[in-house]
């Protein structure tokens, strides 16, 4: 009853890591592998953000709904967020979602007693949990060391005091966009050039110059000493037609051919700082295993469907 | 103000099948599987399998309505196979590329962090 399989074997090269920042070639699949990953990536990899907050004291200039606002929207590290349970599923608490399992309790103090405006941020939450921690930027390529001073909630003047309670919980991008772990993830097909090159050669200097420059972003050059037209970059094209009109206007059509390699991506991937970069990737391979798990058929309906096979029988005189 | 719930995406109903299935009446080896709280992610990536089945004469799959959160995927096979076997088979062959997939990455993750 087995059939051959059909699997494919997509090959991968990464180009470049870094905690945010991922770059890589996907090949030999199509775009629905692609396009499903992407969309797993950012709205679907689970992240814990804050998610109920309890406001005891709040003098500041914003509203209590604003400021539950801007601290759900501050990314929290979420390695463990895999592993956590989502509250609406958490059987420990039935329901409540303030357990140890589902949830991560922060606590907020803050209040300005001097003339100097204080500002409130990420790392004046403290969180019950080390391991869920609002995002630290500031080690991040050394990036005006300075002053850490983390994302700023509200600014407190002489007088003003916030203080409350903070619950964070597991949920995905597809529920709010504060648990997307994805600041933008995108994916380019391949682009492939020929250059007509006998056609080229009709061309003048001044001709190739000013197709080359017909092109909004540099994909191709003149070689200095050649004077050949070369490609720079073929990723540079956004397959804006550009130098295909020009050429056409200039009375040589198919002076180049650009295809889009339909089995080749080139993919970008940047984090919030939630998870890494890399670990998004491994992370939207298992969800997307994990959905595709729960689309198997049952057993009763495979069962029902082979009573409806007899039956079928039975009536067609078998 | 009557927006349905945000969860309503994604959370199954209690008593709602994931997966239901259904015969076509005048086609032989035809039939449709309603996938409840699914949408382009799962839909596309099964539909572009199914087409790599050179037992399946047709495979398509639509998302009815944007505030129904289910699809619809639509198989047609020859006598050779049947809806339900090509249904399976994209979902092993999708499963076995991710296993495949996640492997390269891992792969070439550590050849990158060794160079680090
Ligand atoms: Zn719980």
């Amino acid at each position: 009853m087995e059939g051959v399989s059909y699997q494919r074997f997509p090959k991968i090269k990464i180009r470049e890591v870094k905690d945010d920042y991922a770059k890589f070639e996907l090949r030999e699949t199509d775009a629905s592998m692609a396009n499903a990953l992407r969309r797993v990536m950012i709205a679907e990899v689970p992240t814990v953000a804050i998610d109920l907050v309890e406001i005891e004291v709040n003098s500041s200039v914003l509203n209590d709904e604003f400021i539950a606002h801007r601290l759900g929207l501050i990314p929290l590290t979420s390695e463990r967020a895999m592993a956590m349970r989502f509250s609406r599923d958490c059987d420990a608490c039935d329901g409540d979602g303030q357990c140890e399992f589902c949830s991560v309790e922060f606590h907020l103090r803050a209040k300005c007693m001097t003339d100097e405006t204080l500002d409130v941020t990420s790392k004046d939450l403290i969180s019950s949990d080390h391991t869920v921690v609002p995002v630290d930027f500031s080690d991040s390529s050394g990036y005006d060391s300075a002053d850490k001073k983390g994302i700023i909630i509200v600014k407190l003047r002489r007088g003003q005091e916030l203080r409350l309670r903070a619950i964070a919980r597991k949920g995905i991008g597809k529920d709010h966009a504060k648990w997307s772990p994805a600041a933008t993830v995108t994916f380019m097909y391949e682009p492939e050039i020929h250059i007509n090159e006998d056609l080229m050669e009709s061309l003048t200097l001044e001709e190739k110059t000013s197709w080359v420059e017909s092109s909004p972003t540099k994909v191709f050059d003149i070689d200095a000493s050649s004077q050949q037209v070369v490609v720079a970059d073929a990723e540079a094209y956004t397959y804006d037609d550009e130098v295909l009109k020009k050429a056409e206007a200039m009375g040589k059509p198919g002076l180049v051919e650009i295809y889009a390699k339909e089995d080749s991506f080139i993919f970008t991937v940047e984090s919030t700082g939630a998870i890494k970069a890399s670990q998004l990737v491994l992370n939207a391979i298992d969800v997307l295993k994990q959905k595709l798990d729960a689309v198997r058929l049952s057993e009763d309906t495979v069962e029902a469907d082979d009573q409806f096979g007899e039956l079928g029988a039975h009536m067609r005189g078998g | 103000m009557n927006a349905p719930d945000r969860y309503e995406r994604f959370v199954v109903p209690e008593g709602t099948k994931k997966v239901s299935y259904e015969r076509d009446t005048k086609i032989i080896n035809a039939a449709s599987f309603t996938v409840e709280r699914e949408d382009h992610t799962i839909g596309n990536i099964l539909r572009m399998q199914l087409h790599r089945d050179e037992n399946v004469l047709f495979a398509g799959y639509k998302l009815p309505h944007p505030l129904q959160y289910k699809i619809i995927i639509r198989i047609h096979t020859t006598s050779q196979s049947s809806p339900m076997q090509a249904y399976n088979q994209a979902i092993n062959d999708l499963d076995k590329e991710l296993d495949y997939l996640k492997n390269a990455f891992e792969v070439e993750l550590a050849k990158h962090s060794r160079e680090y």
